[in-house]
């Protein structure tokens, strides 16, 4: 690969993951309609092909669920204490929001794609 | 599971006191699940290694930790630009200057004394450490308060478009610089014609300062090179734009003068001073000091016209620049 390539390559990664930040909490949300633990979510994540590191999933939590949209509680599973996340009622309000804004940005990108 | 409690403390040392033990708690739960399912794929106990290249992958305590923390900064970025600006601004005016004082007080200090001039500069470098930190540590301080007091202060939001500066044209002369530089030429002119035509240029109750006989061939060249850089600024005056041909006749003159300049500086320029009542050995050591101090000052003058002409010189690519780049446009439109 050259040194061009390589750049490009590394700028797309970056754009792609700059993209893919902003759909995070649209999946996080829409995922926690059924209440599930944190290495559950993960998997489920990206066994739909959201893939998320730990380390940008939990604090992605927390702070969602500081902002009302999520609740949680540690409960007992399997011998051992996990903490159980679901989507809030303020949740569920913001979340269909965002999946129509999501709706309305993917037919303005279609028709600008369309465009050029 | 050894070294996962290792890791899990490591994190836990940069956490928030208040939620330390909730994300630990978290944290220890999805890296135990993580060990179970490669546990149960392989069939087998993970080995430290194993175990190791999973907290890898989980990344760096301080890292993993710092997700959690709100994102803070000494100085943000908005800020940022100008406190970099500042620090700019007092390297060039502030200890760049220091710096030369110092050299000049280093050269100095080694002629008269017996300490060696490697030893005069490595005091001069323990003594220029403290005053820059303390400047830039300062300059740091007082943006760290600013960027605390940016949110309240509404800086940010109350401007106006209309207080703009203009928009800045290198090559255009103000004519402010013109104006000063032809009265400066003025007042030089009569200064040195009213006052130094002789070379006795001081006498008055019985004290007398002499110059040189070279006096007179800096004299008559200190004129002539005045009197070229007043007219020039008075071209300038009516035409204030800079030209390829006016920025060279500037950098030749400023040539000139830096050469005159340095030279005087060597020259021995002052040859005599006599006061009434004073002996002769007292006035003539006086005279002896004002030349040598004069001489050791060479190295900064010298350093002071380059720097000048060095200006000269930029000012004269960037002209350049400019003719060749409307030169490209021209042919561009022209093309078209």
């Amino acid at each position: 690969m050259s040194p061009g390539s390589e750049s490009n390559g590394n700028l797309f990664e970056n754009l792609r993951l700059e993209l893919r930040r902003g759909c995070l909490v649209l999946a996080v949300l829409a995922e926690l309609r059924t209440e599930q633990y944190g290495y559950t979510l993960r998997k489920a994540l990206t066994e739909s092909g959201v893939e998320i590191d730990e380390g940008t999933l939990y604090p992605l939590l927390r702070r969602l669920e500081s902002q009302g949209l999520l609740v949680s509680e540690w409960r007992e599973e399997d011998k051992r204490n996990k903490r159980f996340y679901k989507i809030s009622r303020d949740g569920k309000t913001v979340l269909k929001l965002l999946q129509a804004e999501w709706q309305s940005i993917g037919l303005s990108l279609e028709e600008i794609f369309k465009e050029s | 599971m050894d070294l996962v409690n290792r890791y899990l403390q490591a994190v836990k040392f940069w956490l928030p006191a208040k939620q330390k033990d909730d994300i630990v708690s978290e944290l220890a739960e999805d890296i135990r699940s993580q060990v179970e399912e490669q546990e149960s794929a392989l069939g087998r106990k993970l080995n430290e290694a194993e175990v190791s290249a999973i907290l890898k992958h989980h990344g760096r305590p301080l890292l993993v930790a710092s997700h959690y923390l709100p994102q803070r900064h000494l100085i943000g970025p908005v800020l940022f630009p100008i406190y970099l600006f500042v620090l700019k601004i007092v390297a060039v005016f502030y200890m760049v200057p220091w710096i030369i004082a110092w050299i000049g007080i280093a050269i100095s200090r080694s002629a008269h004394s017996e300490q060696s001039l490697l030893v005069t500069l490595a005091s001069f470098w323990t003594a220029f450490w403290p005053t820059a930190f303390f400047v830039i540590g300062s300059i740091t301080t007082v943006f760290a308060v600013l960027e605390r007091n940016q949110a309240k202060s509404k800086f940010m939001e109350q401007w106006d478009p209309l207080k703009l500066p203009p928009v800045r044209d290198p090559n255009r002369i103000p004519i402010a610089n013109s104006i000063t530089e032809v009265i400066g030429g003025l007042v030089l002119c009569s200064w040195l014609i009213g006052g130094m035509w002789y070379r006795t240029i001081f006498h008055f109750s019985g004290m007398s300062i002499t110059l040189a006989p070279t006096w007179e061939y800096f004299f008559w060249s200190i004129i002539l090179l005045t009197v070229i850089g007043m007219f020039a600024s008075g071209v300038n005056l009516f035409r204030p734009y800079w030209t390829w041909t006016r920025a060279s006749v500037r950098l030749v003159t400023d040539c000139a003068g830096s050469v005159l300049f340095c030279w005087l500086m060597k020259a021995n320029i002052l040859a005599s001073i006599s006061v009434a009542n004073v002996p002769e050995s007292k006035t003539a050591q006086v005279a002896n000091a004002i030349n040598w101090w004069s001489a050791k000052m060479f190295p900064v003058a010298v350093v002071a016209c380059v720097v000048i002409l060095g200006f000269d010189v930029y000012r004269i690519l960037r002209i350049r620049m400019r003719d060749g780049h409307s030169g490209v446009l021209n042919a561009a439109s022209g093309a078209c």
